[in-house]
């Protein structure tokens, strides 16, 4: 088991002119999932690869564990990158075995565990295939099992889920769970934001190189502006004149509000009263995808 | 000497100091190495290559051996009862290979000039020797076109003889009292045997060898290292060993490829050689070869490290013509040069890295070089080498992991750290 967590201290890496990634600061801990979210150009992928060392940092710390990153260290993380390319020519367990015997794994080991990981992956009979004969789903498959051998102590992979199948994507998060479960701390970026709420105990919002939100999503989703669903009898157009409270939306009955603090939450509940049955009055909590819309907007 | 890896991961601690991670990459090289070779000599392409390759240099020797035991023959019109014209084609007949002669001459006795033409455009003639309309004037040669040339040079000596013949006669006196004391005949002090034709042959397939080892097992490289780059392979590769693991065990593997493919090749040509009326070279040229093989080896260690750098410069495969562009017009220049150089030129040229790789050998083999020549060539080789070694070194690191577009070599020299 272990207990190391990925904390990443204010990275910070210029292109010329150009702030790919400003002083960003967040914590992958250990055992958990960590989604990584932002538009194109964010800077997930310039900060992925100055986490693996692939890109030397401007400014800026990676620990690991608390101390920092050294390269017998990166050996021992999993990682998968963003632009997805095995050789070509070579066949799929030939090329996995030569990684894995890259990274220090002995090739009788680096066979058995490759062939294992292909069979869960459903590449079992595909072994001696060349890459290029497969789909690009059974490809990015390959690519998963190059990043997951070796018992990794922390996995970083880089939009892992494009191009999956539901059915891979069951799969892959199975195997991650795996890893998480030892311990392992696993960032993941992706575009997908309804699977990244599914899945994260943990989020990092990018914008422009800076981070715009990071936390558990349900702690994102309490500071996001609360909304709340007002249903009455007859028509709820009247809650236009309670001062501190903004109709968002009217439709007959039913009204959707944004109310300024607890004072004008009293006023709007006093004045339902008044006049007559108050139905319902709920607070809705924003989805991931809102949260995203407000702090990158 | 094995070194013990840690499979386990918890074992070799996260943190540790450097020097552990020298010691479990330490035999990173080799693995790349072994894959390099495996996957070059398992190649459809270069297997291919290699084979007609093989082909072309015993079709080659086959060519010489037919070219060695053929000689020229020629049947030349003289008009009937032309006494001197008809012994003028004998003498040249009877010029010997060793004077430039060795070509076989008949006479054919025509009638009058309508049958001599006749014979020209029958092909039953090849020239057609007569004397001028004057006859003071000479004597002309006519053929249905020009006629050739080793013919005009021989007949030309034969009549000449002929008429010296007659006119010393008529002089009251002899040809060769005339001429005594005039021969002239040639000695040399190293004894050696081969000929400027066999030793331009030699060069040219010397500087071919070289240009199709270093063009194609370089292009190869720089091939490997942008397929490594441009599917981020590389970026994987470059978490787990140090890039100059990478560098060396490329550089490596597809010198043993070259080296291995140029053995073959002079193996085979020695050995089409030795069925050639040629064969009396072989012991000397198989000493030049095995000068040209340490040269190639030395020598293409340096260039196949600039030629990885080429391939790491480029972000596609496509920018790999550009990039390469510069080490192909060497090793072109090296190839057109080394065949064709002479004299002092040559001496220079067997000195300069890297077509010395050709010139140095090719010396050796005309008996030019002192036994010191190609030993200093060679340092010098060497030392190339290690400086293009030590800067591709630093120019690869700086470029591997930079993507967008190509990059210079200045900005890759910078980015290294």
């Amino acid at each position: 088991m272990n207990n190391d967590s990925l904390e990443v201290r204010g990275l910070t890496r210029t292109f010329g002119d150009l702030t790919a990634v400003d002083d960003v600061s967040f914590t992958a801990p250990a055992g958990q999932l960590t989604g990584f979210v932002g538009g194109n150009g964010a800077g997930k992928t310039t900060t992925m690869r100055m986490i693996m060392g692939v890109l030397a940092p401007t400014a800026g710390e990676v620990l690991f564990g608390g101390e920092p990153v050294t390269r017998a260290g990166r050996r021992t993380f999993g990682y998968m990158p963003e632009e997805r390319g095995l050789y070509p020519k070579q066949p799929v367990l030939d090329q996995l075995v030569y990684l894995a015997r890259l990274r220090g794994i002995a090739a009788p080991k680096a066979r058995a565990e490759v062939l294992d990981m292909l069979d869960r992956l459903g590449l079992a009979g595909r072994s001696k295939e060349h890459v290029e004969k497969l789909s690009l789903g059974n490809q990015q498959r390959v690519q998963i099992v190059a990043a997951l051998m070796g018992t990794p102590r922390l996995l970083v992979l880089d939009e892992p889920f494009s191009g999956l199948d539901p059915a891979a994507v069951d799969g892959m998060v199975d195997l991650l769970a795996e890893h998480t479960a030892r311990g392992v701390p696993v960032l993941f970026s992706s575009h997908q934001l309804d699977l990244v709420e599914r899945l994260c105990e943990r989020l990092v919002i990018l914008k422009t190189g800076r981070v715009m939100a990071d936390g558990a999503p349900a702690d994102l989703q309490e500071t996001g502006a609360l909304r709340h669903r007002l249903v009455v009898d007859g028509d709820a157009g009247w809650v236009r004149g309670v001062p501190g409270v903004h109709a968002v939306d009217v439709d007959g009955p039913v009204a959707l509000l944004e109310i300024a603090d607890d004072g004008a939450l009293q006023r709007l509940l006093a004045a339902a009263v008044e006049r007559g049955v108050l139905r319902e009055l709920t607070p809705l909590k924003p989805t991931l995808a809102q949260i995203y819309r407000e702090v990158t907007a | 000497m094995t070194t013990t890896t840690p499979t386990r991961p918890e074992a070799q601690g996260i943190d540790g100091p450097d020097r552990q991670d020298d010691a479990s990459t330490r035999g990173a090289w080799l693995v790349v190495m072994n894959r390099e070779i495996v996957v070059r000599a398992l190649n459809k392409t270069f297997l291919v290559g290699l084979l007609v390759s093989v082909g072309i240099i015993a079709a080659l020797a086959a060519f010489m051996a037919w070219q060695g035991s053929k000689t020229d023959s020629f049947t030349v019109a003289v008009p009937a009862g032309d006494t001197v014209a008809a012994a003028s084609v004998t003498a040249a007949d009877a010029v010997p290979e060793e004077q430039g002669g060795g070509a076989e001459l008949t006479v054919l006795e025509v009638p009058d000039d309508a049958a001599a033409r006749a014979a020209l455009t029958d092909g039953e003639a090849d020239a057609w020797l007569h004397p001028e309309a004057d006859s003071a004037d000479g004597w002309v040669l006519t053929g249905e076109a020009n006629p050739d040339s080793t013919l005009t040079r021989l007949l030309t000596a034969g009549v000449a003889q002929q008429t010296l013949e007659a006119n010393a006669e008529a002089a009251g006196t002899t040809t060769a009292e005339l001429t005594a004391g005039s021969t002239l005949s040639t000695d040399r002090l190293d004894g050696d045997a081969v000929d400027s034709q066999t030793l331009f042959f030699a060069s040219f397939a010397l500087a071919l060898l070289f240009f199709i080892g270093a063009l194609g097992s370089g292009q190869m490289i720089a091939g490997s290292v942008v397929e490594e780059k441009q599917s981020r392979l590389v970026e994987i590769m470059a978490t787990a060993v140090p890039l100059r693991h990478l560098l060396a065990g490329k550089v490596l593997g597809s010198s043993v490829v070259a080296l291995a493919q140029n053995v073959v090749f002079a193996a085979v040509g020695l050995a089409a050689l030795s069925f050639t009326p040629t064969a009396s070279i072989l012991p000397s040229l198989s000493t030049s070869l095995v000068w040209f093989v340490l040269f190639f080896a030395v020598g293409f260690l340096g260039l196949a490290a600039l030629y990885a750098v080429a391939g790491a410069l480029a972000s596609r495969t496509e920018d790999l013509q550009h990039t390469t562009t510069p080490m192909t017009m060497a090793i072109m220049g090296v190839y057109f040069l080394t065949f064709s150089a002479s004299g002092t030129f040559e001496t220079v040229l067997s000195y300069v890295p890297v077509a010395n790789v050709v010139s140095m050998p090719v010396r050796v083999l005309s008996g030019d070089a002192a036994w010191w020549e190609p030993i200093v060539s060679l340092l010098i080789l060497a030392a190339f080498a290690v400086v293009a070694l030590l800067v591709s070194e630093r120019a690869y690191r700086g470029a591997l992991l930079q993507t967008g577009g190509r990059i210079g070599w200045k900005r890759a020299l910078g980015a290294a750290g």
